[in-house]
């Protein structure tokens, strides 16, 4: 071993000897443990019963579609954010529970039910959890839904690696879900603090489950930006010119800018520390030349543009939602483009803004506290043109608008209080307080009510009913309620003077509003039961609910409602002829947005392939045995992925053919009501589609059509 | 019963009752709009100078939004313009009004950072001028530790752990490191926080002229012991200061870098015990961040320390 490592070590099987240390007797990981086990279980045994094995394996395992990859993205985050949901509920539950000196402690805790080796784990875990595994996978989830059929794209331009990038996602939240019950998680906070991570300080394998765990994931999310940004260059359709480019797939494309520039500096940090941790180098310890705010100048200059990758796409969401709801086009398009490209640039130039206190000279505090608050020149622009957008409009109140309007509100209060963290003479004396803790999470709140606005939005357009409404208000109701009672008094208490972390509070004077936020967390608890209530009410009323007009809203605006609802698996009949900012918009206007186009031509679509996820069982593997230091399985799993890599390379694999006729009988089974329109009515090539030729089929058709 | 209906709907909003307990938070635990120190007074200043200019569009936006919401709900049927989407002057105005607050804040911003810049602060140092003080400047020397506070004043060889006592009306010069991770220095009623890190040396001045106690910890994360590494700031006035140093100066423990290496192994300070040194030797601060550089300072923390705290391992490293 290059490093000296706490605890048994052995050439076969590592550390896991470690497992052999009984501290695994605490109920409160035991129950999530049989949570996670019964859940699990019951969902193997249905698949099971139902024979649904194979069904699973042809229809979403192995598929490239670009839709059903998004739907299992936003699953992944759906499944995560419970998770970190969990976690914040213990947090919340602990810090009411744990104030005074004289409050009870149990289960080897001083004061409250978890003791600081727990509850640091916690927090970390909730942290990563939500920014990496719950948020992005979400965000990314609906880019990868939405943006190639707003170009008017059959697929995105690397589905092969689409999948990936979903399956690498998942490695990221398996190893988090793995480090809940065999091992530790990392107590060194999301951020990683230095030199917390390094092995004298965090000598158990906490740490490395936090660097393998992310290390992965990112590389998913890089391969996730590169597709967007080809996708977007090379995939539109004609007519789709760049400034006809619907706001969301601008949004996208900045945002995927940033995660491509941005996540490989993440790469870098991370791979260090693992030098430091596995080889024994000294990069980010405080002795022997290592520079430890190295570290967190690398951590933050991806953080900080990370922030804004995922807020662009919850801009793009409101972008989207408004103007349908408003029944008005965006006000002010080209400024709302310059806005987010302004964002995603002067993104690049705050970062030091998360450790003002670290004693640089006034100069450097200046810079980048003057950067920082340019970016509120953009936001604030965004957040006049929505208000525009609404200005003279119809507006309708229903549940995306909902999200849509409270997330521009929680906007004006994250902005106003991030304007105060930008200014370093305030920021000396709110740094890790709980006000910034909820400053940014009432930034996430502004994407997480935009990315529930925008599931409920293109809920329809995806699966071909509406969730049901009235639970959706309910929802709604319920988790504003929890994000006011948790928030508010969580800036207050920050103004109090409350840091952030704390597993013992030594203030009483505190525990009101404690009681308060436990009271707020209690609502958003509830807040998940209708949430799963409204999704399995509309499953179960999906027929009286079903959409049958491709518009599902009568008033959308952008490409991707042009096709069926649900759409099909080839996504437009005819690769459409974009005439306008507002297509849909357009052909409503010009009458010809029922139309059946003249002819059909034959579709190139790609083939299913189970790589990815064979790739990503491998990374797992070599994943899981860095962590516990089993050097042979993972150099063996690392071989194999290589080797994989290559054969997929050498693998010709042109893809299928569905023929003009075989589209022409699937649409004219799916959409009866538009039956006679084109013999009666014999439009112009585009006007209800068009046709082009598709230079990128393969002359063979594929055997198996 | 229709109106009876409605008003149950109002019932929902019994939800936010418990925000009513804001109201039993009186103002003497808001620290942050209670400063007892000139640096402290001046963040809030430059704090209530941000929150004005940012209320100026914040306030407006925010009655904007709810008005054109509630104006142009679809069942009022007011003015509908569905084509409308672009105005030069909206443009103007909402790129130069936020870019004008912008640039007024800039100008503050800097005005702060030299106000209380924690190597020099002006606000200091025009406040000293003003009042021509005799008092000579007071040197502390911070160091922290895994997960203590140890407060060093070299010319006095006199040191005291967990526990911060200062003379009133005197320029406090702080020069901070760590011996182990970053630590964050903060007394919010008096100053403003600055890190302590390994190896390195970071510093901060300050000034208190109320006499009492004020409360102190570490802002940055540290590990397990980290919320119980709190101390108390007490101020006095110079007469009982000078008396208080020997007082401190009989105590039977003395301080050189083999005593210091003891003290620094890693303790959760749960019972917020304070420590006195005499005779503190020359220059441990420099020799701290030296052993810390060349990595002779180290020690190892023990695998799941904080997993059970009645334990015997916890409580071989508590006090």
């Amino acid at each position: 071993m290059p490093v000296h490592l706490q605890g048994p070590w052995n050439e076969l099987f590592g550390r896991l000897g470690l497992l052999l240390i009984p501290h695994y007797n605490n109920p409160v990981i035991f129950f999530a443990f049989m949570l996670v086990t019964v859940g699990g279980t019951a969902v193997l045994t249905t698949l099971t019963i139902l024979g649904r094995w194979g069904w699973l394996w042809r229809d979403w395992l192995t598929t490239v579609d670009h839709k059903k990859i998004g739907i299992m993205y936003v699953l992944i985050g759906l499944v995560m954010l419970f998770r970190g949901f969990f976690d914040a509920l213990m947090i919340r539950s602990q810090q009411a529970l744990a104030v005074g000196p004289n409050s009870p402690g149990v289960l080897g805790a001083l004061h409250g039910y978890l003791p600081p080796f727990h509850l640091d784990q916690v927090w970390t875990a909730h942290g990563m959890i939500m920014i990496l595994l719950a948020v992005t996978p979400i965000l990314i989830g609906m880019m990868n839904l939405i943006v190639p059929l707003q170009i008017g794209a059959r697929d995105m331009a690397y589905p092969y690696l689409n999948a990936l990038g979903l399956w690498l996602t998942a490695v990221s939240a398996a190893l988090v879900m793995i480090a809940l019950f065999v091992g530790d998680f990392s107590h060194a906070g999301w951020v990683g603090l230095a030199p917390l991570t390094e092995l004298a300080y965090s000598p158990g394998v906490g740490v490395d489950y936090w660097i393998w765990s992310i290390q992965i994931g990112s590389i998913g999310t890089t391969l996730g930006s590169i597709n967007i940004i080809a996708t977007i260059i090379k995939m539109r359709a004609p007519g789709m010119k760049w400034f006809r480019l619907p706001i969301f797939t601008w949004t996208s494309m900045a945002t995927s800018i940033i995660g491509l520039t941005s996540f490989p500096v993440l790469g870098v940090a991370l791979s260090l520390l693992t030098f430091d941790r596995y080889l024994g180098t000294h990069f980010f310890t405080a002795g022997l030349g290592g520079d430890l705010m190295m570290y967190t100048n690398l951590f933050w200059i991806w953080g900080h543009p990370e922030v804004y990758f995922v807020v662009l796409p919850a801009f793009g969401f409101l972008s989207e939602i408004i103007p349908t709801f408003s029944r008005k086009p965006l006000f002010g398009y080209t400024t709302m483009v310059l806005a987010s490209f302004s964002i995603a640039g002067v993104s690049w130039l705050v970062w030091l803004h998360h450790f003002f206190t670290m004693g640089a000279s006034p100069k450097v505090l200046a810079f980048y506290s003057i950067t920082t608050m340019l970016v509120g020149i953009p936001t604030g622009v965004k957040v006049f043109n929505w208000v525009f957008t609404m200005y003279r409009g119809r507006i309708r109140m229903e549940v995306p608008m909902l999200w849509a309007v409270t997330s521009v509100f929680l906007l004006i209060i994250g902005g106003m209080t991030g304007m105060m963290l930008s200014i370093p003479a305030i920021n000396y004396i709110v740094h890790n307080s709980v006000f910034v803790v909820a400053h940014f999470h009432n930034m996430f709140m502004v994407i997480t009510y935009a990315a529930f606005g925008a599931i409920v939005f293109w809920w329809p357009k995806v699966f071909g009913f509406k969730l049901d409404e009235r639970l959706g208000r309910m929802f709604f109701w319920l988790f504003s309620t929890g994000t006011a009672l948790v928030f508010l008094p969580m800036y207050t208490l920050g103004l109090m003077g409350m840091t952030r972390r704390l597993d013992y509070i030594s203030h009483p004077s505190w525990w009101p509003l404690l009681l308060i936020e436990l009271c707020g967390i209690g609502f958003y608890l509830v807040s998940v039961f209708v949430f799963l209530g409204m999704i399995y009410v509309s499953y179960r009323d999906r027929a009286s609910n079903a959409v049958t007009a491709d518009d599902a809203w009568g008033t959308s605006r952008s490409l991707e409602w042009l096709t069926h609802t649900p759409v099909p698996f080839y996504n437009f009949a005819v690769t459409p002829i974009v005439h306008a900012l507002d297509e849909v918009v357009w052909r409503r206007e010009q009458g010809t947005l029922d139309r059946q186009p003249e002819r059909y031509t034959d579709i190139h679509m790609p083939n299913n392939t189970g790589m990815p996820i064979i790739i990503s069982g491998f990374t797992l593997i070599c994943g899981f045995s860095m962590v516990w230091r089993i050097y042979w399985l993972a150099l063996v799993s690392f071989i194999a992925i290589i080797a994989l890599v290559l054969i997929r390379s050498f693998t010709k694999n042109p893809g299928y053919v569905i023929t003009a006729e075989a589209i022409g009988e699937l649409e004219r089974t799916s959409r009866p009501h538009r039956q006679t329109e084109e013999i009666e009515n014999p439009v112009s090539m585009g006007t209800g589609g068009g046709s082009m030729p598709n230079h990128g089929a393969p002359a063979a058709r594929h055997p198996d059509y | 019963m229709k109106w009876a209906k409605r008003y149950v709907l109002y019932f929902r909003y019994l939800a936010y009752s418990p925000l009513l307990l804001l109201s039993g938070c009186s103002d003497t635990h808001f620290w942050l709009f209670d400063p007892k120190g000139l640096i402290a007074d001046t963040e809030l200043h430059y704090m209530i100078i941000d929150v004005t200019l940012m209320a100026i569009v914040i306030v407006p936006t925010t009655f904007l939004l709810i008005w054109v919401v509630w104006r142009y709900r679809e069942k009022r049927r007011s003015a509908f313009a569905p084509e409308w989407s672009h105005s030069n002057v909206i443009e103007v105005v909402v790129w130069g009004i936020p870019l004008l607050i912008v640039g007024m804040l800039s100008y503050y911003s800097w005005r702060g950072i030299q106000a209380v810049n924690p190597y020099n602060p002006h606000a200091l140092n025009s406040h000293g001028a003003s009042t021509a003080r005799s008092h000579k400047p007071l040197t502390v020397d911070v160091i922290t530790t895994d997960w203590q506070w140890l407060f060093v004043y070299p010319n006095k060889h006199i040191a005291v752990a967990n526990e911060l006592v200062v003379p009133t009306g005197t320029k406090l010069h702080l020069k901070l490191t760590s011996t182990s991770v970053v630590n964050s220095f903060y007394i919010p009623q008096i100053v403003g926080q600055i890190y302590a890190m390994p190896g390195m040396r970071t510093k901060q001045s300050f000034e208190v002229d109320h006499p009492g106690s004020y409360h102190g910890f570490s802002a940055a994360f540290s590990g397990p012991g980290f919320s119980w590494m709190d101390f108390k700031l007490k101020a006095v006035p110079p007469v009982k200061f000078t008396a208080w140093i020997k007082k401190a100066g009989i105590s039977k423990n003395t301080l050189n870098y083999a005593s210091f290496s003891r003290f620094a192994e890693p303790t959760v300070n749960i019972e917020r015990k304070i420590h006195y040194f005499s005779d503190v030797k020359t220059g441990l601060f420099a020799k701290v961040i030296k052993a810390v550089r060349s990595q002779r300072l180290h020690y190892v923390t023990p695998m799941a320390m904080t997993e059970n705290m009645h334990a015997k391992i916890f409580r071989t490293h508590s006090n």
